[in-house]
This record gives C-alpha cells, structure tokens and sequence, in this order.
C-alpha cells in the first residue's frame, strides 16, 4: 500500500461522487436517447412504397396499380396488398388515387358503369367519383376519394400512406 | 364487413345500407376424407376474405358455419334453412351461401338463398405469388355473380 492516506473525509467524497455520477447518468442517458431516438431512425422516407408501375407507363387513362408491403403490428408481421388509381392528368402530373370507396369502404372501379363513362364506380350502393376523385352530388359518398402522395425512384413509381383531402 | 366489433359499429351505423350477408359452409370430417375437407375449408377461407374487401359497405361476411360431413343431408338442410330464415328475417335481402362442399350443390333448389360452389384448388402446394394471382381471379369471377345479382333486383 502506498503512504499516501485517504481520510475518511476524502473516501467518503469519492464514494460519493463516484455512485451520484452513476446514477445521474442512468437517469440521463435514457432521457438522451429518447431526444435523439428520431434522428437515428433508418431511413425516414421508407413510409414510401415501392410499385411495379413504370413511370414511363402511366398514361392518362387511370390504371390500376397492385403494390404490396410488409406491415408490421407490433411483433405480428403480414403481408398487405393494396391497390391505387393512377393516372397523368393534364398538366402531367401523376395522380394516384385510393379506390376504397368513401361512403362505407367498397372498392371502386374505373369505368364499369356503362351509364357513367370515364367515372369511377362504387358496385355496392352505385357511388359515383369524377375522374380527379371528386364526388358525384348525389350519390351517396360524401368525400372525395383519398390520395396517395408519389414519388420517383430509379424510374418507378413509389406510394405514401393515403390521405383524405379537405371537405369537398 | 366482417364478424368484428369495429365493423360492427359500422354496421350498426349504416345497417340500411347492407342488405347481403354471406355464411361460408365449413365441412368437418375425421374419416378418410379429413384431408379434403380440410382443402375445402381453407380454399373458403381464403376466397373470403377479397370479396368481403371488395364488397365492404354491402356485405357482411358471417363466421361461417362449420357441419359435420357424416351428418345426412336432410339434417344439413335443415340447418342451413334456420340460418338462411334467420338471417331473412333480420332485413337481409340476399343470402349467399360460400362452400366447396359438393353436398350442397344438390341440396341447392331446396335453399331460398344462393349457393355458390366453388371447386376446391389445393392452394396449400402453391408458392404464394401463384396463390395469389388464382384467388384475385376467382374473386373477380365472383364479384359478376355478387352484383349480377343485386342488379336483377333492382
């Protein structure tokens, strides 16, 4: 042992703050990493999904595009398919619009009604959408048709989550 | 809409709306056939869950009904027939039946609803992409059926 003598006053500071160090950082490190927990998320942008769509493909006539996902529900991970509506419109933008029917969650289709061309078209209670997603006035669906956000990657189209639009 | 408490709500909510109820028929069997039965099951099992998506807002899709295969067919009719009274007497204007069974086929002009009887696939030997693209088809050869119907009643 050295001739160096530590005093109780002394070895009582150490201790002291050596075990109030410990337990200040056990109580700060969580609270360090829960505010930085959303910068180190991977990939931000990977709410977007990717389509075998070609964006080279889409022409003006609405088409329906199949894209699946994996969605995870906790630990509970399934396979989800779903399907979009996706056209250019005038200006050459890509639309792409949800086909779940806003009334009460049918399916639409484009086109299948012969009294109603270049409409979409609820079989369950005869819905009608214009070709944007607007509701048609008096059939029963009482919002237009949501949208999917888009975006470009290596030439094909990726998908976001669907969003209902503003009261029509 | 299917047999959940969220649906429910919905369906509590908009119950003019929904005038179509559809009861799969389920066969139950330990003998030598244990195997098909089960394929029958499941393929029904499967085919349902497309339609009631596609047909959300207008169907609702019940748990299905699940018989005993050695059960005599006088004894399956009569069951079906205190479903089909049932379901007739809570509003429901169209009741199909969803079976692979070919049992009710004969039993079918006894039925006042509709049966639809589907020919097992064994999708169970299939690799998923494959299983897929043959239920989205027979779906959408049910859906003409589904709305065929509907529309001869309007």
């Amino acid at each position: 042992m050295s001739k160096h003598r530590v005093s109780r006053r002394q070895f009582l500071n150490y201790t002291l703050t050596g075990v109030g160090g410990f337990m200040a950082a056990g109580m700060l490190m969580p609270m360090v990493r829960f505010a930085v927990d959303p910068v180190l998320k991977a990939n931000a942008s990977g709410d977007f999904i990717p389509t075998p769509q070609k964006i080279s493909e889409i022409t003006e006539e609405p088409t329906r595009v199949d894209f699946s996902f994996e969605q995870q529900d906790a630990w509970y991970t399934s396979e989800v398919t779903n399907t979009a509506w996706v056209y250019k419109d005038e200006n050459g933008e890509i639309v792409a619009l949800s086909p779940v029917c806003k009334h009460l969650g049918c399916v639409v289709d484009w086109n299948t009604d012969k009294a109603n061309q270049n409409r979409f078209y609820c079989p369950c209670h005869g819905g009608l959408y214009e070709k944007d997603g607007t509701n048609v006035p008096g059939t029963p669906p009482i919002a237009k048709l949501d949208v999917y956000p888009t975006q470009e990657k290596d030439g094909f189209l990726l998908l976001g989550k669907a969003k209902p639009r503003e009261e029509a | 809409m299917k047999w959940v408490s969220q649906d429910m709500d919905m369906f509590l909510g908009a119950r003019e709306y929904v005038d179509t109820a559809v009861l799969p028929l389920f066969p139950v069997s330990f003998g030598n056939d244990i195997k098909q039965s089960v394929a029958m099951t499941e393929f029904i099992q499967l085919l349902t869950i497309p339609l009631e998506r596609q047909f959300k807002g207008r169907m609702i899709m019940l748990p299905g009904h699940s018989y005993l295969k050695n059960k005599s067919k006088d004894k399956l009719l009569e069951e079906a027939i205190v479903w089909e009274q049932e379901l007739f007497d809570n509003g429901f204007k169209h009741v199909f039946f969803v079976t692979s069974d070919s049992v009710w086929k004969t039993l079918e002009d006894e039925l006042k609803g509709d049966l639809i009887w589907l020919p097992s696939i064994p999708l169970a030997a299939m690799d998923e992409g494959a299983r897929n693209s043959i239920l989205e088809d027979q779906v959408k050869q049910l859906l003409q059926l589904f709305m065929q119907k509907w529309q001869d009643d309007v």
